[in-house]
C-alpha cells in the first residue's frame, strides 16, 4: 500500500488521541518501527474494538505487535497501526482447582507461569524468552518449544478464546471446561494465523501440574545419525518431557559447560520428570537405550540448561529458520543443511541459523533448508534475517494448492477489508 | 419437506458405485433413520455407500450440479442426531475401511475414513503403540465419524480428544474437489484447516482419510474401584485428586441408578446401595505406579469412600471397563428409551451440578441416571422415558433442556464430545452471541458456501428460540 492518501502520521496520531486519550498513543520505536506507523496501546477489551471498528471504517490496516519481534521480521511495510496490548494484561479467572486460566492477550507467558508456579502449576507451552511473549503472540504465532513433546502445543491446551474480528466484533469461541465440542473450533483457526483475522484479546488454557522433580540427561555423540537413534531410543524407553539435539556451538555454550559437550559434535539433552523413583528409573531406562556415558544435572543446573535449549538462539541470527518434516527425516536434512541448530528431535522440528554471512550466502542457505524440507514433505519458515539479508527472501512456505485456496477464502470472509496485518503471511495473505 | 430425488439424478448416482453400494428400498433405509439421538428420526431417501475418495468425489459432483444437500455418516453411533437424515441422500463411508500405512517410527497411522476406532489401536498393538481417543462405541464407530463429532473417552482426561491426535485428513468438499489438509508432519504451513475440519459434524465436506498420531502404550497401569455411600463424596474425591495434580488416564463415576443397572446386566459385585462409585485408572511407569496409587487410596478414603478395591489382574480390570463402557446398554433395563446429555462444568462444579440435576429429575418427574467422565467434568445424565407416552418425550426434552442450562450457569458448556448435532442446535445461543455465531457460519461457508454437506447441524438459524424446546418437526412423538 502506497502512502498516497493515507492521513499523514499525525493526523493519524490525533485521531486515535482523540479515541484513547494521549496516553494510550505513541510513536513506533524500535522493533516497532517498520512494522507500524502508530502504535496504540488501549486498556480494555472494549477499546481495543473500538480501535478496529476506526481501522475498518477509514479503512487503515493494523496488526497487534505482542512484543514486535516476529512482525519485525515477516512485515515489508508498516501497517497504519500497532496494538500493543500490554494494559490489556489481567488475568481474568484463575482455577487452580480445576487447572484452567483466562488471561488477556497483552500479559506475558512469563508472568503468568510465576503466578501459578504458586500453585505448582503452568502453562505448558514454552516459547523462547516467555518474559517477552505475550499470550496473544505465543497464540497467534503458535509458539513452541522443548516441552511440545510431552505437554503438546497452543493448539493442545487453549480451550477458549476472545478475538476482535472484522468491522470490529469481539467473537468468542470455546469456553472455559477442559472438554469442550460446543461450536466450531475458532481456537485452532486462530492458532499460528499471525494476526490476519483478528486481534486476539483473551484466551483460556488448561494448566499442567510442574513435576515434581526434573532432571536433564546428556550425552554426546560424534555423528548425527547416533544422536537421533539414541533420541529415538530413548523416547520409547521412557515418557521425556522433552527430547533435544543441539549442534556443537549450542552445546559449548550450556551453563556449566556439561563435559559431554566437550569433544563431541552433537549433544542430546533428554528432560525427565515425575518422582525421585520415577526419575531414577527412566534414567536407567535411558542409559540402557543410550548405551553411552550419559551426564545427570538436577536441580538449578538442570534448570539452567533447560533455559538455555529453550531459547535457543537462532531468532538472533543473521539468518535462522524452523524446518518442519517427518521426525525420522529430520537427522538427514540436518546432516545436509550445513547450519547450527537446536531440534526438537522427536518431533521433526528444529531451529536452523548462521552468523555472519553476506546477502548470497543467507539466500543461498534458505534456498538449500527450502528444498531439504519439501523433499522430507515438509515446509520452512524463515523466523530471522537480519537487515541486511532480508531483500526478497519469503518468510512461509506455500501449502498444496486446494489448501491454500480455502486459505484465501477463509481470510476473505474474516477480514474482507484486508485491513488485519495482511500481505505477509502464507500465499501472501 | 426434503426435496425428492429426480429419478434421473438417481440414475447417475447409481452409475458411480457397484450395485450393493446404493441402498433404495424404503424398508433397507429405515436402518439410517437416526443415530443414537432417537428422539428424532427422518429416512433418507437414497443412501450411498461408497469404496474410494474417487467415487465420493464423484458422487459430490452430481449433487453439487442438482444442487442437493447430503449427510455424511460413520457407523450411526453419535448421540445427537449429527447424522439425522435432513438432507434426501445420505453418504455412508463404512466401506471406507482400510488401513493404508502404519509408520511406526514416527507414530503415525494412515487410515481411510471409514475404519474402525478400535482396529486402529488392534493394528499397532504389537508395535506398542495405542490411538488415544477411545469413546464407549470404539468397537462400532468409525474414525471419520470421531473426526466429525471430535470424539472423546474416558482416557481422553489424559491423552486429550481427536483433535489432538489427528494430523492430516483428506476432505471431499461439496463441490466434489478433493483437498489434503495436514499431513504428516506437527505443523503443516498456513493456517490450521485441520483444526477447522475436526469437530465440525460434517458440516464441511466428508473426510476420506486420516494420518493419526499413535501414543506410546503406558508401561503399567492401576485400576482403583472407589465405592461411595454419597454421590457428593464421589465428586469431592475426583476434585481432590485433579488438584493434587496426579493425571490420571481416567476417572469415571456411575451412580445408584446405573449400579444397579451394570450389576443385572454383568454380574459385577458392586453393592446396591452405594451411592456411586468411582473408577480411577493409573497409567505410566513402573516405578511411580504405587505410590500413585497410594496417594489417590488416601484421597478418596478421606474423602469418604466406604471401599477402594484395585483390580488385581487384567482380567478384573477389564470386567471393570466392560462394567463402564457397555453402561449404556445396560439403561435398556431401565426404561424403554433414554436420552443421553454431555454437558461439561468446571470439575469443582460436580457437586453442584450433580444436586441440580436431581431437582430437575423431580420436578419432571423422570428418572436421571449419571455416568460420566468424572475427571473432565463432562456429565452423561440419562434421561430415561417411553417414547409411547408423547407427554414423557416433552418431559425428557425438558429435562435436557434444564441440564444443559444449568451446565452453562455454572461455567460449563453443552457438549463434552457427543456433538451438537440437532440435540443440541436451539441451545447455542445459551453459550455464544449472534456474532460469535455469525463467526461460526463464515467459517462453515468457508469450505460450504451453499450449506448442502449435512444441513440443519450445529448452527441455529438466525433467530431460533431458546426458550421453548419444543419438540421438532422430526421428533417421533
Amino acid at each position: 500500500m502506497t502512502a498516497a492518501g493515507l492521513p499523514h502520521e499525525s493526523r493519524l496520531s490525533d485521531a486515535f488521541v482523540s479515541l484513547l486519550g494521549r496516553e494510550c498513543v505513541r510513536d513506533a520505536r524500535a522493533d516497532e518501527i517498520g512494522v507500524a506507523r502508530v502504535i496504540v496501546e488501549p486498556a480494555t477489551i472494549g477499546e481495543i474494538a473500538e480501535v478496529v471498528q476506526k481501522c475498518a471504517r477509514d479503512r487503515l490496516t493494523l496488526a497487534p505487535l505482542g512484543g514486535g519481534r516476529i512482525l519485525a521480521q515477516i512485515r515489508r511495510e508498516p501497517v497504519s497501526v500497532g496494538l500493543a496490548l500490554r494494559r490489556c494484561a489481567r488475568v481474568v479467572a484463575y482455577e487452580p482447582e480445576d487447572l484452567t486460566v483466562a488471561v488477556e492477550a497483552g500479559l506475558t507467558v512469563g508472568q503468568l507461569n510465576e503466578l501459578a508456579g504458586g500453585k505448582g502449576q503452568r502453562l505448558a507451552v514454552d516459547p523462547p524468552l516467555p518474559e517477552r511473549t505475550t499470550i496473544g503472540s505465543l497464540i497467534a504465532a503458535a509458539r513452541s518449544g522443548p516441552l511440545r513433546l510431552s505437554e503438546g502445543t497452543v493448539r493442545d491446551l487453549l480451550i477458549g478464546i476472545k478475538y476482535i474480528g472484522r468491522e470490529g466484533r469481539v467473537v468468542n469461541a470455546g469456553g472455559r471446561v477442559v472438554k469442550n465440542v460446543t461450536g466450531y473450533d475458532l481456537m485452532k483457526v486462530m492458532t499460528g494465523s499471525y494476526g490476519t483475522l483478528g486481534v486476539i484479546v483473551e484466551a483460556a488454557f488448561k494448566m499442567r501440574p510442574v513435576p515434581a522433580n526434573y532432571t536433564v540427561a546428556l550425552a554426546g555423540f560424534a555423528r548425527l545419525e547416533e544422536a537421533f537413534d539414541a533420541a529415538f531410543r530413548s523416547s520409547h524407553g521412557a515418557p521425556l518431557l522433552h527430547c533435544e539435539i543441539v549442534s556443537r556451538r549450542i552445546g559449548l555454550a550450556l551453563p556449566g559447560s556439561p563435559a559431554s559437550a566437550n569433544d563431541r559434535r552433537f549433544l542430546l539433552i533428554a528432560g525427565l520428570g515425575g518422582t525421585r523413583a520415577e526419575v531414577d528409573y527412566q534414567l536407567t531406562q535411558i542409559r540402557g537405550a543410550v548405551g553411552t556415558l550419559i551426564e545427570a544435572l538436577d536441580g538449578a543446573a538442570a534448570e539452567a540448561v533447560y533455559h538455555a535449549i529453550r531459547d535457543c538462539p537462532a531468532a538472533e541470527a543473521t539468518i535462522g529458520a524452523r524446518i518442519v518434516v517427518a521426525p525420522s527425516a529430520l537427522a538427514g536434512a540436518l546432516e545436509a543443511a550445513g547450519a547450527e541448530f537446536c531440534a526438537h528431535a522427536v518431533s521433526g522440528i528444529a531451529q536452523l541459523f548462521l552468523d555472519d554471512v553476506d546477502e548470497q550466502a543467507a539466500h543461498e542457505a534458505v534456498a538449500r533448508w527450502r528444498a531439504l524440507a519439501h523433499r522430507a514433505g515438509g515446509h520452512l519458515t524463515v523466523v530471522a534475517a537480519r537487515d541486511s539479508v532480508r531483500a526478497g527472501l519469503s518468510m512461509f512456505d506455500e501449502p498444496g494448492a486446494g489448501a491454500l485456496a480455502l486459505m484465501r477464502r477463509l481470510k476473505a470472509a474474516f477480514d474482507p477489508s484486508n485491513i488485519f496485518n495482511p500481505g505477509c503471511y502464507v500465499g501472501g495473505i | 419437506m426434503q426435496k425428492q430425488i429426480d429419478p434421473r439424478v438417481m440414475a447417475e448416482l447409481r452409475e458411480i458405485l457397484d450395485p450393493a453400494g446404493v441402498v433404495s428400498r424404503p424398508g433397507e433405509l429405515k436402518v439410517y433413520e437416526c443415530d443414537g439421538w432417537t428422539i428424532e428420526k427422518s429416512v433418507p431417501q437414497l443412501l450411498l455407500r461408497p469404496r474410494s475418495t474417487a467415487e465420493v468425489s464423484a458422487l459430490l459432483r452430481v449433487l453439487h450440479r442438482h444442487n442437493l444437500p447430503f449427510v455424511p455418516r460413520g457407523a450411526g453411533t453419535g448421540l445427537s442426531g449429527g447424522c439425522l437424515p435432513l438432507a434426501p441422500v445420505m453418504i455412508c463411508t463404512s466401506r471406507m475401511n482400510r488401513i493404508l500405512a502404519i509408520d511406526a517410527r514416527n507414530r503415525r497411522i494412515e487410515v481411510e475414513s471409514g475404519v474402525v476406532n478400535l482396529n486402529v489401536s488392534a493394528a499397532v498393538k504389537g508395535a506398542g503403540l495405542f490411538y488415544a481417543p477411545d469413546p464407549s462405541s470404539q468397537a462400532a464407530c468409525t474414525i471419520g465419524g470421531n473426526i466429525a463429532e471430535n470424539s472423546g473417552g474416558p482416557h481422553t482426561l489424559k491423552y486429550g480428544v481427536t483433535t489432538n491426535h489427528v494430523l492430516g485428513v483428506e476432505i471431499v468438499l461439496p463441490d466434489g474437489e478433493v483437498v489434503e489438509l495436514g499431513g504428516s508432519i506437527e505443523e503443516p504451513c498456513g493456517y490450521d484447516l485441520v483444526g477447522a475440519v475436526v469437530g465440525a459434524e460434517g458440516t464441511m465436506g466428508i473426510v476420506t482419510r486420516a494420518t493419526l498420531r499413535l501414543l506410546r502404550e503406558p508401561e503399567t497401569h492401576r485400576t482403583l474401584l472407589a465405592i461411595f455411600d454419597q454421590v457428593e463424596a464421589a465428586t469431592r474425591a475426583v476434585s481432590a485428586i485433579v488438584a493434587s495434580g496426579i493425571i490420571p488416564g481416567a476417572i469415571e463415576m456411575i451412580d445408584h441408578l446405573i449400579i444397579r443397572a451394570v450389576v443385572d446386566a454383568f454380574h459385577v459385585e458392586l453393592p446396591l446401595a452405594a451411592g456411586a462409585v468411582l473408577i480411577i485408572e493409573l497409567d505410566g511407569l513402573g516405578a511411580g505406579i504405587d505410590e500413585q496409587a497410594g496417594r489417590v487410596t488416601e484421597m478418596v478414603r478421606a474423602s469418604g469412600a466406604s471401599e477402594v478395591r484395585l483390580a488385581r489382574d487384567e482380567a478384573e480390570r477389564a470386567l471393570l471397563w466392560k462394567a463402564r463402557k457397555r453402561a449404556f446398554g445396560a439403561v435398556g433395563r431401565l426404561a424403554p428409551n433414554y436420552a443421553t446429555h454431555d454437558g461439561v462444568v468446571p470439575r469443582t462444579r460436580l457437586p453442584e451440578i450433580l444436586q441440580r440435576i436431581t431437582r430437575i429429575s423431580q420436578s419432571h418427574q423422570l428418572s436421571i441416571g449419571n455416568v460420566f467422565h468424572a475427571g473432565d467434568g463432562n456429565i452423561h445424565p440419562i434421561v430415561l422415558y417411553d417414547e409411547r407416552d408423547p407427554d414423557q418425550v416433552r418431559r425428557a426434552i425438558a429435562a435436557g433442556h434444564d441440564i444443559l442450562k444449568a451446565c452453562v450457569e455454572l461455567g460449563g458448556s453443552l457438549s463434552g464430545e457427543h456433538g451438537i448435532g440437532v440435540e443440541k442446535i436451539n441451545q447455542m445461543p445459551l453459550v455464544f452471541t449472534p456474532e460469535d455465531l455469525a463467526a461460526m457460519v463464515e467459517l462453515r461457508h468457508v469450505f460450504d458456501p451453499d450449506e448442502r454437506s449435512n444441513p440443519g447441524k450445529v448452527i441455529p438459524q438466525p433467530g431460533a428460540c431458546v426458550e421453548v424446546a419444543a419438540p421438532r418437526r422430526q421428533a417421533a412423538l
